[in-house]
């Protein structure tokens, strides 16, 4: 029986041998020249116009900005209002003629990656798409202040406006890059979707398309003649894991050389690796707390607590916010003055946020007739406890964490938190109805500053706590419609809500990425993680060690 | 017999039938929209959902939505995913290979060597190996199998490098490999997850065969085989264990839905592209097609696997009687 026994260790030593050895099976060094770059999400539709829907996330962004150029890049400032921070691409120049026309010249360069020229026919094809509401429900209210998108000869674009303002030439060339008219004019448009193009698709960006394996990467090859430059890194594969702990595997067995978004509380795991380099990038993220100004029960109704200016404005003073980003995000967070992430250029402009003031805290609600009759700790009024149920989803684990923080510093001036964690679905459900008292939202911003009409402005669509101040609505009505530099308007806005107490603003984060130390010249941008690329290089020496 | 398979077969269509009824109901009544996901992240208009909702369906009341649902099933159209913008079918399709080789190795592993370790437990009863095997059983399945995949990830794959830590293949494997290097690439990435999953549903086998093979042990038809002079290993694997055997055709109708539900953690975990991933960012959006063709697919299962169970019954057991 030993003997027997032993056979089969053997045999069972011979198979896993066998397996390890199997020519090529083993896990695979990046190649010299390529990139794994590992995502929560995975590009389904990259093809601008179709990324509408669930479809507008990251995974088809990141793919889109490597296979489709824009008219014009937004630079590093990312400063949307005039013209001063956009660097030429697919356009070579663009000029005004007057202050509702843009014209646009193509490169004569640029070509689609079959070869064929892109013309000014692509660009007005493009938006005529763009425009449909039908089609583009999302782009096209964005694109609503263009009134119309024609070509003179083959590479003149001419775009007219409804209005003088200062974001055109930003609205012309952020939201949606050139399609080719030669392989889309004949597929109807609501058949996009689903034909081939849209499965591997052609554009003129400097990568074309190779492959997508459903559910785990999606490939793509550096176009050699690329007309701004032959890619430095020859090969780029978008690996998919949705589950952070999957992706910070893969980077950390050295399975992927480029990692976005690093949690919070992975960071100094990363940190440790000396062959991964960490980039702290500005995001579009913003975190904060929403206070109901409507009845939850009647939202005809003010709030029994809330709609009071002065208790709103005693809970941010009783919250030392810098404590909450610090314990949360390390050094890589910041407290926003306004609703205002690190992506919108005018938070360079903006003043600091304000400090915790817990005497003042004390005072406001002291003189709302809030006090703590029966010393156990919660102020009352009237019988009624100052208690606040604060709405939080349960897939979001720096709201949990922070909203527990939150919790005990409320405490401290009397405040009860009833912190009621929701599935995702019923958290966005309930939020939408304005059914909540606090809501800890987070949102991620666009780089321009008008998106902050959506939530702040008395009609805006996103306004679900019932916020109205008619001159915040004016104020930024000026800096959205104004000419010339609308920086002031908006800091006045942004003061403005800071008064009104509409929120209080808790944290504004830069997300940490990753990226081998083999690749040289690396630069992130807010807006589109690996938007220069191309510009990259990368050495053939793999960096060697790896610290811990 | 062709008459009782076709009255089963009948019944478990019916059963199918009222499940997806009862399913495609229960799933709109749930709380959740699927549209408000998008505003998730940033503001959304209400044009977009609008033509969003019209797009999907989303806009009619549910009894349409149903019948709609119902006529496209017929043609094997359920519909387009609201997450991904593409047929759900094709979505299925894509997925179910994975989940398939995930959970065929996991039930392979596991009515191979989760039957033989049990037989061994049984005819050695009380001997050290026994109490050994036992102790292991019971500590693997206490494990909670996304705890396992998470230590075998990090200690396996990140810090000993011996096998991927994650992924099916290796998306820098040349085109032009060979058969034989990419089934070995593949192979390499099972083997992390197969382990995790099969762990537990290892040691649930080895305790139910160990119990059934014992009570069979006993009986006086053993103690006739053993009289005759049978070798020991003929009366142990012909006269013992084809009757012992039962209760684990029963666990084998249950294990079969878990090929797709059940590993859900494992397959987030190794971002293994499986079905089981699929549905459960379903669950999260609330998108009501890619949701209902999951589903569907558990709930044929669940049906097929008791469906299987009583034919195996039917055809091993002499004592069960079939009409």
């Amino acid at each position: 029986m030993s003997t027997v026994t032993g056979w089969r260790s053997r045999l069972a030593f011979v198979v896993m041998l066998t397996a390890w050895s199997i020519p090529g099976a083993q896990a695979q060094a990046a190649p010299a020249t390529g990139i794994v770059i590992v995502t929560g999400q995975q590009a389904t539709t990259p093809v601008p116009t179709l990324m509408e829907g669930a479809a507008n996330g990251v995974g088809n962004q990141d793919v889109a900005d490597q296979l489709f150029l824009r008219l014009a890049e937004l630079g590093p400032k990312a400063q949307t209002a005039g013209d001063r921070d956009f660097v030429p691409a697919l356009a070579r120049s663009w000029t005004r003629r007057d202050s509702t026309t843009l014209v646009f010249d193509l490169d004569s360069r640029a070509r689609w990656h079959d070869g064929t020229p892109v013309t000014a026919r692509d660009v007005v094809f493009t938006f005529k798409r763009a425009k449909n509401p039908d089609l583009a429900p999302r782009v096209s209210d964005l694109l609503r202040q263009i009134v119309s998108v024609a070509a003179e000869g083959d590479s003149r674009v001419v775009f007219r406006f409804a209005r003088p303002y200062a974001e055109q030439l930003y609205d012309a060339t952020y939201h949606v890059a050139p399609i080719p008219f030669h392989l889309l004019d004949s597929i109807p448009p609501d058949s996009v979707s689903r034909s081939s193009f849209a499965t591997s698709p052609i554009g003129s960006g400097p990568y074309r398309w190779v492959r997508s394996v459903p559910g785990q990467f999606v490939e793509l090859a550096a176009v050699p003649d690329f007309f701004l430059g032959k890619p430095k890194i020859a090969r780029v594969i978008l690996r998919t894991a949705v589950e952070p702990s999957a992706r910070l595997n893969l980077l950390l067995s050295g399975q992927a050389d480029a990692m976005d978004i690093i949690p919070p509380p992975s960071v100094n795991q990363v940190a440790a690796d000396t062959t991964l380099r960490l980039i702290a990038v500005p995001s579009s993220t913003m975190g904060f707390l929403l206070f109901n100004q409507r009845d939850p029960k009647n939202r005809a109704r003010p709030h029994s607590i809330l709609a009071d200016n002065r208790v709103r404005r005693a809970i941010t003073f009783g919250l030392d916010r810098r404590q909450l980003v610090q314990a949360v995000f390390g050094s890589h967070g910041m407290v926003p003055y306004g609703p205002v992430s690190q992506l919108l250029w005018i938070r360079h402009r903006s003043p600091r946020a304000e400090g915790p003031n817990v005497n003042e805290a004390r005072r406001l609600l002291a003189a709302t007739g809030w006090g703590d009759s029966d010393a156990d700790g919660t102020l009352d009024r009237d019988g009624h406890p100052l208690r606040l149920v604060l709405s939080v989803p349960n897939t979001s684990g720096i709201r949990r964490q922070m909203a527990l923080l939150i919790q005990e510093q409320l405490r401290r001036i009397g405040v009860q938190i009833e912190i009621l964690q929701l599935e995702f679905p019923i958290y966005l459900e309930r939020r939408a109805a304005g059914d909540f008292d606090v809501d800890f939202s987070s949102v991620n911003q666009d780089p321009s500053p008008s998106g902050l009409t959506q939530s702040w402005a008395c009609t805006g669509g996103n306004n679900v706590a019932g916020y109205c101040d008619r001159g915040v609505d004016s104020v930024m009505e000026q800096a959205v419609r104004g000419r010339g530099d609308p920086g002031e308007r908006w800091i006045e806005a942004l003061r403005k809500i800071e008064e009104d107490a509409a929120a209080t603003f808790l944290y504004a984060p830069a997300f940490m990425y990753a990226v081998n130390r083999r690749f040289r010249g690396v630069t992130i941008t807010p807006q589109s993680a690996w938007l220069t690329l191309r510009k990259w290089s990368v050495s053939p020496v793999p960096v060697a060690g790896r610290s811990r | 017999m062709g008459g009782w398979l076709l009255r089963r077969a009948l019944q478990a269509v019916v059963t199918l039938a009222i499940a997806t009824a009862l399913l495609f109901v229960l799933m709109r009544a749930a709380p959740g929209d699927p549209l408000f996901r998008l505003s998730a992240d940033r503001p959304i208009s209400q044009k977009e959902i609008e033509v969003l909702r019209a797009r999907y369906g989303l806009d009619q009341p549910v009894g349409r939505q149903l019948a709609a649902f119902l006529g496209g099933l017929v043609h094997g159209d359920l519909g387009v995913s609201i997450e991904y913008g593409r047929p759900v079918t094709a979505l299925l399709a894509e997925r179910l290979p994975a989940t398939l080789l995930l959970g065929g190795s996991v039930l392979l592993l596991n009515f191979t060597v989760g039957l033989w370790l049990g037989v061994r437990q049984a005819v050695r009863r009380g001997a050290r190996e026994d109490r050994w095997l036992t102790t292991l059983s019971l500590t693997g399945y206490a494990m909670p199998s996304f705890w396992l995949g998470l230590m075998l990830a990090w200690l396996v794959g990140v810090e000993w490098r011996l096998l991927p830590a994650a992924g099916m293949q290796d998306p820098l494997l040349s085109s032009d490999a060979g058969w034989l290097t990419r089934a070995g690439d593949v192979l390499r990435h099972l083997v992390l997850p197969v382990l995790t999953l099969s762990v537990v549903s290892i040691a649930a086998t080895m305790r139910y065969q160990r119990a059934a093979m014992l009570e069979v042990l006993h009986l006086p038809y053993i103690v006739t085989a053993r009289a005759k002079g049978l070798p020991e290993r003929l009366v142990t694997w012909r006269h013992a264990w084809r009757n012992a055997l039962f209760p684990v055709i029963t666990l084998f109708g249950l294990w079969l839905p878990i090929l797709v539900s059940g590993s859900v953690f494992v397959e987030a975990v190794f971002a293994w592209p499986g079905l089981g991933s699929l549905a459960a960012g379903a669950v999260g959006g609330r998108d009501y097609p890619l949701l209902m063709g999951a589903s569907l697919l558990v709930a044929a299962l669940v049906v097929a696997g008791g469906f299987l169970t009583d034919v195996a019954y039917a055809l091993l057991d002499p004592r069960v009687r079939i009409g």
